[in-house]
């Protein structure tokens, strides 16, 4: 499907078919949750990461039938390269009303970046100067625990991780995506 | 309540099971119903006589159940929504028919006729491997009496809709259904993934949905 | 023309402090505090607490917002003390966080030049003035605002945020 098809859709879901809320409540809402694990695991950034990832892995696996219904997505991406466009034009639109850029391919089309020029969960916020979360917080890393579990629900197994971010002062907010496989149905052995 | 009609005349059934003519305000009383589903009308208070009629149901629209097997081939979901229409079974039998299908389908599904491969990606250009479509395996199974069409997700989950034989829009209507599910079960977080569903919200909107049509 | 602008929680806790100087006619933006009188700054502002609150009070219940000549939900108090030669400005919020403004004039100004003259700093009660001081005061609390949006900032802590600084920095050369 083609990119531009694909914006289309995005664009007609997020008009007709989303419940809009204020963005600043999930700003705040979000920046919540951080903020607290962040003081649940007493500043261990690393921890927080993985609770971050862990949360957004049982978001995805819930949201990926609400994408699926709203999207009427009746049949699967055809390459690596679709479910991209896919994850930012009608994914990232209808949930985030945000389009990042998919860009960075790698030769053998399986490993991509995901660039956010706006990312609505950073809003307001300024990393902690304790001189650890600037290296060590990935303040979005729920939206690749999100990423993980929606793909493996559709039978793509991918590793997802933030390598910049504009809140540590990076120039960009950039989330890399790489498929491991795909998960083909694994039929049980015949019984002979 | 369903709309039937015979000869000239329409009328209907209402929960009472009384028939009312559609262009007079008499009313019959049902005396008895028999196995072949003739029904033995008094007509009252003008008509003296009995009356048999056979019933049939020419234009009648029903979702008889729907069935939610999850992606091992577990039984997630069973509601009953006409009371009879089909005949019941047993939890067991349910369970065994969702594991049944479950497995029937995956054969299916590997029974596709060969089609012809897409040339893998000449090395060195830029060329995404394909991923090919999977074959959607066993979408609709019909009997005399009922039909039962399978909508299977991307995700392996499969909704199975009874309706009479005569039923159109299902695939809307089965859509509806997984946006029903998509919005109440999925979203519910109190819902762990993969068991039987028990959510309140999902029940109501979804008899009120199928009341809907049913009634239509 | 100096300034000294400070806020406060609402446990009388200072918050943030900002010492700059005019930008305007020429100013350099920087302070003029001599020495002597630097340290006073932060102790005449705290005396003039209890006048900020006698003067917020007075003007009926709190959160009737715009009494106080302010705008949204803040109330803008005016000048409410005077020092010798140190006048002060408050600014209430919404959520009875005091911003206040120590302004002194580069020479103390007699009441013949007061008269005569309307540029900001050389008659710290002037219409002008005031005016001034109030976007100065609007444009902090906006960025105030957004300071205290951050998720990491706790509720009448200190405002460390390096970008708000900036900001504050930046409403004072555009309006003082």
């Amino acid at each position: 499907m083609a990119a531009s098809k694909a914006s289309r859709i995005g664009e007609e879901i997020w008009k007709t078919r989303i419940d809009k809320v204020n963005a600043e409540l999930v700003t705040l809402t979000y920046g919540t949750i951080v903020a607290q694990l962040c003081k649940d695991f007493e500043d261990d950034y690393p921890e927080v990461n993985r609770q971050l990832d862990k949360m957004g892995y049982n978001i995805g696996l819930r949201l990926i039938e609400d994408y699926l219904a709203k999207s009427n997505t009746m049949k699967r991406c055809s390459n690596f390269r679709e479910t991209a466009d896919m994850i930012s034009r009608v994914g990232f639109k209808i949930f985030l009303n945000i389009t990042p850029q998919v860009t960075n391919w790698t030769a053998d089309n399986n490993s991509f970046s995901l660039v956010f020029d706006e990312n609505p969960f950073a809003d307001f916020v300024e990393l902690p100067d304790d001189g650890r979360a600037q290296n060590e917080l990935w303040y979005s890393n729920i939206l690749c625990g999100v990423l993980r579990g929606a793909l493996e629900m559709v039978q793509m197994q991918v590793e997802a991780h933030f390598i910049s971010d504009v809140l540590r002062g990076n120039d960009t907010t950039e989330m890399r995506v790489t498929l491991i496989r795909y998960i083909d149905d694994e039929l049980p052995p015949e019984d002979d | 309540m369903k709309v039937a009609s015979k000869g000239h005349s329409l009328f209907r059934i209402d929960n009472t099971r009384r028939v009312w003519f559609s262009n007079s305000q008499d009313k019959i009383d049902i005396l008895e119903t028999n196995s072949k589903a003739e029904t033995r009308f008094m007509v009252s208070p003008s008509w003296p006589d009995t009356l048999n009629l056979t019933l049939v149901s020419p234009d009648s629209r029903t979702v008889f159940s729907l069935i939610i097997i999850n992606k091992a081939g577990g039984l997630i979901y069973n509601k009953t929504f006409h009371e009879g229409g089909l005949n019941k079974i047993s939890t067991n039998d349910y369970l065994v028919l969702a594991g049944t299908f479950h497995g029937v389908h995956a054969i299916t599904a590997r029974l596709n006729p060969v089609k012809p491969v897409a040339p893998p990606p000449t090395p060195g250009t830029n060329e995404p491997p394909n991923r090919p479509e999977p074959s959607s395996g066993l979408e609709v199974l019909e009997t005399e009496n009922f039909r039962m069409q399978c909508f299977n997700t991307l995700t392996g989950t499969k909704f199975l809709l009874f309706t009479e034989t005569t039923q159109t829009n299902v695939d809307v209507t089965i859509k509806r259904i997984y946006d029903l599910y998509a919005d109440y079960v999925m979203k519910n977080p109190f819902y762990s993934l993969e068991m039987p569903i028990r959510c309140d919200i999902f029940d109501r909107k979804l008899l009120s949905y199928i009341r809907e049509i049913n009634n239509r | 023309m100096s300034y000294y602008f400070a806020i406060v929680g609402t446990q009388d806790n200072p918050l943030f402090e900002y010492e700059f100087g005019t930008s305007k006619q020429g100013g350099d933006g920087q302070s003029r505090f001599t020495e002597q009188v630097r340290h006073l700054n932060q102790f005449i502002l705290h005396s003039s607490l209890d006048i900020a609150e006698e003067v917020q009070w007075s003007h009926g219940q709190i959160g009737r917002g715009l009494t106080g000549g302010g705008s949204r939900n803040g109330r803008y108090l005016k000048c409410i003390d005077k020092f010798f030669n140190n006048y002060i400005s408050c600014f209430v919020t919404g959520g009875n966080v005091k911003f206040l403004l120590l302004h002194q004039p580069t020479t103390p100004t007699s009441t013949a030049s007061s008269r005569s003259s309307t540029a900001i700093g050389a008659n710290p009660t002037s219409p002008a003035t005031e005016e001034a001081i109030k976007m100065f005061f609007m444009e902090v609390y906006d960025n105030w605002v957004k300071a205290i949006m951050n998720p990491f900032y706790k509720a009448n802590m200190e405002v460390r945020s390096p970008i708000f600084r900036a900001r504050v920095a930046a409403a004072g050369r555009k309006y003082l």
